[in-house]
């Protein structure tokens, strides 16, 4: 029933598919969730097909920084020059915006999100992914449509995004509560940061003001994980449909029209990586600067 | 149907959410992975560069601090040099006053001791000279005495008594005297 289909691209078959079939060509792009892996699955967890191209790509980016960091010279050459610069750069990158301190206990989640959403999204480039996988045949017997396939763009998964949002929240909370404390918290949220320089009815009304401006700002931070998900998938689910889409165009020149498009996804894709990192390390920034101007204050 | 169906036919969120495949099972999948590749990641992807990168960074911390204070000791060093040239220049020019002063009391010493014993030499010659003209001096007068005496015996043609000879030859010493 269901037939493995080998192919390179993608956007060769969708535009086979245009020239066939213009009516049913809307339903054939990019389906908005993506699909398990009919023989994946560990327990109750799925493993989709956007999971695989995670783990290959995690795998990809684990053997080149084992090669690199195998045979450790002082004066770094070649794998380990750029693996070292990638890294360097990173670090000293974040240690510009939110502090050495802050970027030294942050970096595993930072730099992780920044080469990980980075290479995903090349890698979501590559052709093969979304043409690999199971379809049904039509009439006549051929495959034009993959309707399960085994490789899908990771960011193109809102539960992929989601999940990275969610597991920032998270730590955002803990590193929140670190620097300030509960209490640190919650003044930092609805405290008047002027208090000690009124008294009175102003102190009191001022007071009633920041707790109604702490509870927006409560909202807001709660439909962060929102924001963060939806615009890196919205982004990379948007190209891929882009690309599917300038491919059906003129079925003549399926091999052309879409080459300026990947040009364009490849700068998305960094720009997408580098958001959700800057905004993330931002967010992390604002609650944590706070304590330690605290902190400093107290010394 | 699972609960996740259920809520979405109640709830526009949950609705939005199904239509975009977000499922807690899929959702719980994904966080366990992204965990797992960022733990896996931070241990064997950065760690390694960013204990070289710290193991340089303090390198070059005390390659700094030894250059500082090898620069501080070079400093030290050359002052001393300096110090000692300085010193060693003083105790020249004092040897050299010292030769100096010495050389110049020498030479003064040597030609006073010169000069008497140019003067001593000169007045032992004065009072060789005078010994020899003394000593000439009597002999002519013997010879003198002699001559007279013996020219006395001849012309007068006697034989003279010691008393004639002492007497003639105190007058001819008189007369030579004069």
């Amino acid at each position: 029933m269901a037939i493995v289909v080998f192919g390179w691209s993608a956007r060769t078959i969708a535009a086979e598919e245009v020239r066939g079939e213009h009516a049913t060509a809307v339903h054939h792009g990019l389906p908005a969730a993506a699909p398990e892996v009919p023989i994946l699955k560990i327990g109750p967890l799925h493993v989709t097909n956007s999971m695989v191209v995670t783990w290959i790509v995690t795998l990809g980016i684990l053997i080149f920084a084992r090669i690199a960091t195998a045979r450790m010279k002082e004066v770094p050459e070649g794998a380990q020059n750029f693996w070292e610069w990638l890294v360097e750069s990173l670090r000293d990158f974040l240690e510009s915006i939110i502090g050495p301190q802050l970027a030294k206990k942050t970096f595993w989640f930072f730099a992780t999100v920044f080469i990980f959403i980075l290479f995903t999204n090349w890698a979501g480039l590559i052709p093969g992914v979304g043409t690999i996988g199971w379809g049904h045949p039509n009439e006549q017997g051929g495959l034009t449509h993959i309707s399960t396939p085994l490789f899908r763009g990771v960011s193109a998964d809102l539960n992929m995004t989601l999940a990275m949002a969610i597991i920032f929240f998270v730590c955002w909370c803990v590193w929140a509560i670190q620097a300030n404390g509960i209490g640190g918290v919650v003044v930092h949220l609805f405290g008047n940061p002027a208090r000690k320089e009124m008294s009175g009815f102003l102190a009191l009304a001022m007071a009633a003001v920041f707790v109604l401006v702490g509870l927006l700002e409560v909202i807001s931070i709660l439909f962060r994980p929102v924001s963060l998900s939806f615009r890196l998938y919205g982004n990379i689910f948007a190209g891929e449909n882009l690309l599917e889409a300038m491919a059906g165009l003129v079925p003549i020149l399926a091999w052309l029209i879409p080459i300026p498009f990947y040009f364009m996804e490849l700068l998305v894709g960094l720009v997408q990586a580098l958001v959700f990192m800057l905004l993330t390390a931002v967010f992390t920034l604002l609650i944590c600067s706070h304590g330690d101007e605290g902190h400093e204050a107290h010394h | 149907m699972t609960l996740f169906t259920l809520l979405a036919a109640s709830n526009p969120v949950t609705e939005i959410a199904e239509q975009f495949g977000v499922d807690w099972w899929k959702f719980l999948s994904q966080c366990i992975s992204f965990s797992i590749v960022a733990f896996v990641l931070h241990k064997f992807a950065y760690q390694p560069i960013l204990q070289v990168l710290e193991e340089r960074r303090k390198k070059i911390a005390e390659g700094l601090a030894n250059a500082e204070e090898i620069k501080k000791q070079l400093a030290a060093a050359q002052q001393q040099a300096a110090e000692f040239l300085s010193k060693a220049n003083a105790d020249a020019q004092r040897v050299i006053d010292d030769a100096k002063s010495a050389a110049k009391s020498l030479q003064e010493r040597e030609s006073q001791r010169a000069v008497m014993e140019a003067e001593q030499i000169i007045n032992k010659a004065r009072e060789a000279t005078t010994r020899e003209h003394a000593k000439m001096l009597a002999d002519l007068k013997r010879e003198v005495a002699r001559l007279v005496i013996d020219t006395t015996a001849k012309v007068t043609g006697k034989v003279l008594s010691d008393a004639d000879q002492r007497r003639l030859s105190e007058e001819a010493a008189k007369e030579l005297a004069a």
